[in-house]
């Protein structure tokens, strides 16, 4: 199967301040799992631009990204019915494991985790959906089983961090998955750590290639008693939080 | 029909569109998205003698037309290539040049006895990788020392020897000269220009600064490349394979047009995956809609222009 797509704009809209949702769909993507990516061809850019599924059904893909540069300034303008090109599935999957699974994701980095905890709940693992955001006005809707906001502005104040170790003491995860800004995902990892419950992270870094041969988005990993790199965009972007180097 | 063959000395290619080195891998990766064995050939990631983790910090930054790398040719080494990569070479059938980089003469000589005794057909000196610390780049700065260095490579090594040339020289013709006295067979130019990117963040009513320095490469380079082959094609003789910017047809045609007798597709790879078969059926096709027969025929007519 060939991995360059063309897909057809269905709907695109701003879910809240600089934060949209689009949907677009390709015949020729039939599959995606969680934690895998799409990378998007944004015109007049060198680079792709590569997004976390958020949903997949019917050949439909659906991410959420922040307007932050460029690349996220084009998509932010497609209109439904326009055509992109895109990559995908790329990257590794999370594990879809019959496991009571703390989810922990804060800004956009929820987005993977929507997909996630829909395959749990298709084979009956019990979730725990933990979202941080800066405020009100950055927060995405969903029904999370707690959110924190830096201000207050929704749900409890201060950092999705600041309340692990109490979440943790009343569900009693078997697993924490995480996706979230990176000194988030550090603290959660070695939280997990700590606590010695399996970890998974999704991390993330600017790419080039998004098949692993450029090895411009590498981070260390141990590994058999070894640092190694390991790409992000292909041996990632899930990776075990207890080998990556922080 | 056409025929879009062509012969380095004894290496044979289907077609002159080569993908570049670093930017491909080092043999079938890109097979979800190309036909790898339809390529002319593959340059493979630059392999020092032993493996390399390449740089610490950020790697790459997206330009204006381009990108800034700063790898620091991370790579498995040619041992782990032998055993690893070689065997899938051959089972795919993909044509390949070997792309060699050392920070001494001497790794430059073991590397190129490795390749001869395991009857390599085709290998690039790196010798202008701007982003290692030693070795590499020194090289190919100085004529005197490149001309050295090719030599005795060449002395180790028969099949087909390519050097891969630095734009941030003061002379291009002479050090292309150098190259050719020395006994190279072939040219490919250019390796990235050096350049750097600045992003500024203001938070809190300050500035934080981060800054990637290495080699610029894509579309933004196409120019100084031109230019560059367009120099050395005056003054010497070897076959030219032109790497710069080219992600069109007309980018290629254009090359043909100031001497290169092939190209190399690099940081295109990452914008279209699958411009390199694509850049391969439209060379077709437009040979045979205005019948060029040869590759030959073609440049020769370029050339005229």
């Amino acid at each position: 199967m060939k991995k360059n797509h063309l897909g057809t704009i269905k709907n695109i809209q701003e879910i809240n301040k600089n934060v949209y949702s689009i949907e677009f769909s390709s015949p020729t993507l039939e599959k995606i799992s969680a934690g895998e990516y799409v990378s998007i061809l944004c015109d007049g850019l060198t680079l792709r631009r590569p997004f976390s599924v958020a949903n997949f059904e019917n050949n439909t893909t659906t991410v959420l990204f922040k307007k932050r540069g460029s690349g996220t300034e084009y998509i932010s303008n497609l209109k439904i019915g326009d055509k992109i090109e895109f990559s995908a599935p790329l990257g590794n999957t999370f594990k879809i494991e019959n496991k009571k699974t703390l989810l922990i994701g804060a800004g956009i980095g929820v987005a993977p985790l929507f997909y996630l905890e829909k395959k749990l709940e298709e084979i009956g693992a019990e979730t725990f959906f933990a979202a941080g955001f800066l405020s009100e006005s950055d927060s995405i809707k969903h029904e999370f089983d707690f959110v924190s906001t830096d201000d207050g502005s929704n749900g409890n104040k201060g950092s999705i961090c600041d309340y692990l170790e109490q979440i943790i003491k009343e569900f009693k995860p078997e697993k924490i998955v995480s996706c979230a800004p990176h000194p988030v995902l550090k603290f959660v990892a070695q939280t997990a750590q700590k606590h010695k419950i399996p970890c998974e992270v999704a991390m993330e870094k600017v790419m080039a290639c998004g098949i692993g041969v450029c090895r411009g988005c590498v981070i260390s990993i141990k590994k058999d008693g070894k640092i190694q790199n390991a790409t992000v965009c292909k041996d990632g972007p899930v990776f075990n939080g207890a080998e990556v180097v922080w | 029909m056409v025929d879009l063959s062509l012969k380095i000395k004894d290496f044979e290619l289907k077609n002159p569109i080569i993908t570049a080195s670093g930017t491909y891998g080092y043999n079938n990766e890109f097979d979800t998205f190309c036909e790898v064995n339809k390529l002319g050939a593959v340059v493979t990631k630059g392999i020092t003698l032993e493996p390399r983790l390449g740089n610490e910090g950020e790697r790459i930054f997206e330009t204006y037309g381009g990108m800034i790398n700063r790898i620091g040719l991370e790579n498995v080494g040619i041992h782990t290539f032998l055993e690893e990569k070689l065997p899938v070479l051959k089972k795919c059938d993909i044509n390949f040049i070997l792309n060699i980089a050392g920070n001494t003469v001497d790794d430059y000589i073991r590397l190129a006895q490795i390749a001869q005794e395991n009857d390599i057909k085709a290998i690039e000196l790196n010798v202008s990788c701007p982003n290692v610390k030693c070795g590499c780049i020194e090289f190919g700065v100085n004529k005197q020392a490149l001309y050295e260095l090719v030599s005795v490579v060449r002395k180790n090594y028969e099949n087909c020897l390519i050097v891969k040339l630095s734009p941030n020289v003061t002379s291009a013709e002479d050090i292309a000269t150098s190259v050719q006295s020395a006994g190279a067979d072939a040219v490919s130019a250019i390796n990235t220009v050096r350049g750097m990117g600045v992003k500024l963040d203001f938070i809190n009513g300050g500035f934080k600064k981060t800054t990637v320095s290495g080699g610029l490469s894509g579309k933004a380079i196409k120019p100084v490349a031109l230019s560059f082959i367009d120099r050395i094609s005056k003054v010497i003789d070897i076959p030219i394979i032109a790497i710069g910017g080219i992600c069109t047809l007309a980018d290629v045609l254009e090359f043909f047009s100031v001497g290169a007798k092939a190209v190399q597709i690099g940081t295109a790879n990452f914008t279209h995956p699958d411009i390199a078969e694509k850049l391969i059926n439209d060379l077709e096709k437009f040979m045979l809609e205005n019948n060029f027969s040869t590759i030959k025929e073609l440049q020769k007519k370029l050339m005229e222009a």
